[in-house]
């Protein structure tokens, strides 16, 4: 731990320069400002900012996007509290909560509440990313193929169940689709060129991000379209920084949150809106004033702005250690680090040795940042909520162009953006949620290429993804998450453990409906 | 629980298709047995099982969805989608100029001007008809340009001097 710390020491003193506090500065700041404008999510954020910084050294470009992530998260809040319209999916718990108190004249208040939350859940989340990723990549080292196959399976099983609460068929169809677009190309194994019908620029497969820029950049625009125009609250009320000691009085709860938040940003694919539902459906239930809840409660807003900024470093645990994503930001991350040499993996801490303790300095100097702009830009952040989205849509769908066409110069990633932004925008209205397919994309080489490998290794034989330890663990995982998404063990398993998550989760989720 | 019956016969059908598709090319791709490699290691195993699934969950959306009555008389796509005539219009319009501008304008004209016509286009269509006088339709159309203009010549700066992009 001594060792942890001096790296992280000299990781802080390698970032102390001039050049790298003005990018944390304005990364955060735009994160921030990406975050508030309902309908652009922190994965457009991370994807469109990752084509921006492709010159910029690989230290910098991912501090730019690690900036940008936790902005955005945060910066969700503000729309969430003030238009009771949650600026990223992460924020929706925020507005049950943060919403009533700006009607109730406390807007500034529930700004800042939300602010200090998500400056303690990212803190949790950074301390657990420290001790929690060196200890998963040396337990990553054990893995084989049969390992990794099922890992890449069970992501995508609990990805789709948890991000698709109601309809889990509808996250694992969105999965296969994902695996089936990530098999278009030339195959690991045998150099094999799939459904590629002779076009030499799928050749290598669709370039992963503009697929991002698009499923989520244009998509997402085209949703912001849809929406009827919403009106702007411009006021902050009087009272714009909170009373510590009503907040700290809380800190069961908020340490609760950003365990909660962690875990279900470690989970492959899951993220930072299941990570701020859980946080406030485990806060409701051992809360002392449950009746307060969804009715202007500090504590419920403050368990959900945990929980999403906790799951932020959480998602990045399985980044750095597996080459996992646990969120769909996450994923653009994982891509990010690609296009810059980096190669995330159990390997970590041999090939790059103090890169973990890079990113934990990273997300520190991040966290700090939302802090002190959050409070700082309470009042004039207001102003970004009243930018017409008529001025702000062609804007940012030029940045997509020329960002999708930046990675490689091609016009065919355009065309790539273009058309997956459409398929993104219709499984969006027809209720599928995305990350799933992201993760798919992401994990359908690992799955296919360790799959096939373990088939020769074990001579064809399918006894060793069942019989090896780990292998057989992410079996039966994958397994009973499968079954818990059945509708009739469903019902069984709610009459056994009524109490436990799931049915405090949906009674919370149908109430804000 | 299925409040979009339509859709989700809609996307089953699809989804069952496309499984089939990917089922159907992934059976015809080489299995490499001519040069001794392991059946299980073929290029179209994996494609294979993805396309399966898709098959199998697909159907089971589309008949659930059939349970729940998709084929109901009165019962539409847009109304379940919500989807109302405002929303349709202005959809189909951002697509058509978003589309025009990346398909159609960029590569085809240079860099700049399709942006400046891309952005003057789009926030004229969609600003104007909500000016109430002449002089708001002035100031609509007057920050219209001045935005297309900064948006053009500032992003064409920035990725071609700053990140060395060759501009399409």
């Amino acid at each position: 731990m001594p060792d942890g710390l001096a790296a992280l020491l000299s990781a802080l003193w390698h970032f102390a320069t001039p050049w790298t506090l003005w990018n944390v500065l304005w990364s955060t700041l735009l994160g921030i400002v990406v975050g508030m404008l309902p309908g652009l999510t922190a994965t457009l954020g991370v994807a469109l900012l990752t084509t921006l910084t492709l010159k910029f050294p690989p230290d910098q470009a991912i501090l730019t996007l690690i900036c940008m992530y936790v902005g955005a998260i945060y910066g969700g809040s503000r729309s969430a509290i003030l238009l009771n319209i949650p600026g990223t999916p992460a924020n929706a718990a925020t507005s049950l909560d943060g919403f009533p108190l700006a009607r109730a004249g406390r807007a500034g208040e529930a700004m800042a509440i939300a602010t200090i939350g998500s400056f303690c859940g990212s803190l949790v989340g950074m301390v657990m990313l420290a001790i929690l990723a060196p200890v998963l990549a040396d337990f990553a080292l054990a893995f084989g193929s049969w390992e990794y196959f099922w890992l890449a399976v069970f992501g995508i099983v609990v990805c789709g169940r948890l991000t698709a609460l109601d309809d889990p068929l509808k996250g694992w169809l969105a999965g296969l689709l994902g695996l089936l677009v990530a098999m278009v190309g030339q195959e690991g194994i045998h150099g094999y060129q799939r459904f590629t019908y002779g076009i030499t620029e799928i050749s290598g497969g669709f370039g992963l991000l503009p697929v991002l820029v698009g499923a989520f950049g244009l998509a997402e625009l085209l949703q912001v379209v849809k929406q009827p125009v919403y009106e702007v609250v411009r006021d902050a009320g009087r009272r714009i920084l909170p009373r510590l000691r009503e907040v700290f009085r809380y800190w069961r709860t908020i340490l609760r949150s950003g365990l909660i938040g962690t875990f279900m940003g470690v989970l492959p694919g899951v993220g930072e809106d299941i990570g701020a539902w859980a946080s406030y459906a485990a806060a409701r239930r051992a809360s002392r004033e449950r009746e307060r809840f969804g009715k202007g409660s500090v504590e419920g807003l403050l368990a959900a702005e945990t929980g999403n900024n906790a799951a932020v470093p959480g998602a990045i645990v399985p980044v750095l250690t597996l080459a996992v994503p646990g969120s769909a930001p996450a994923a653009v991350l994982l891509a990010a680090m690609y296009v810059h040499g980096l190669r995330p993996g159990p390997l970590i801490t041999v090939e790059f040795p103090g890169f973990i303790e890079q990113v934990v300095a990273m997300i520190l100097l991040a966290t700090c940042a939302m802090l002190v702009l959050g409070l700082l830009l309470i009042r004039p952040l207001l102003f970004v909520l009243a930018v017409p989205r008529e001025y702000l849509v062609p804007v940012v769908f030029v940045l997509c162009t020329i960002g999708s066409f930046a990675i490689a110069e091609r016009l065919f990633d355009i065309w790539t953006m273009v058309g997956f932004g459409i398929l993104g925008f219709v499984l969006r209205e027809m209720r599928f949620p995305m990350a799933p397919l992201v993760l798919g994309l992401v994990l359908g080489d690992i799955l296919d290429k360790n799959f096939r490998r373990a088939m020769v290794l074990g001579a064809g034989s399918i006894e060793p993804f069942f019989t090896r330890p780990i292998s057989a663990l992410l079996a039966a995982l994958t397994i009973l998450t499968l079954l818990a998404g059945l509708p009739w063990v469903r019902r069984g398993l709610a009459r056994l453990a009524g109490r436990l998550g799931g049915a405090a989760l949906r009674a919370v989720r149908k109430e804000v409906r | 629980m299925n409040r979009t019956p339509r859709a989700d016969l809609v996307a089953g059908a699809a989804f069952t298709a496309l499984g089939l598709a990917a089922v159907e090319e992934s059976w015809r791709m080489p299995t490499l047995a001519e040069f001794g490699v392991e059946p299980w290691s073929a290029p179209g195993v994996v494609p294979a099982l993805v396309g399966a699934g898709m098959v199998l969950s697909g159907l089971l959306l589309a008949l659930r969805a059939l349970r729940a009555g998709a084929l109901e008389r009165g019962r539409t796509l847009a109304a379940e989608l919500g989807f109302d005539a405002g929303a349709r219009r202005r959809v189909l319009l951002a697509l058509l100029l978003m589309a025009g501008y990346a398909i159609g304008l960029v590569g085809r004209v240079p860099f700049r001007v399709a942006t400046f016509v891309f952005v003057l286009t789009f926030v004229l269509l969609f600003r104007l008809p909500r000016a109430e006088n002449a002089q708001a339709r002035l100031r609509e159309t007057l920050f219209a340009v001045s935005l297309a203009a900064a948006t053009a010549l500032g992003v064409g700066f920035v990725f071609e001097y700053l990140f060395y992009v060759r501009l399409p």
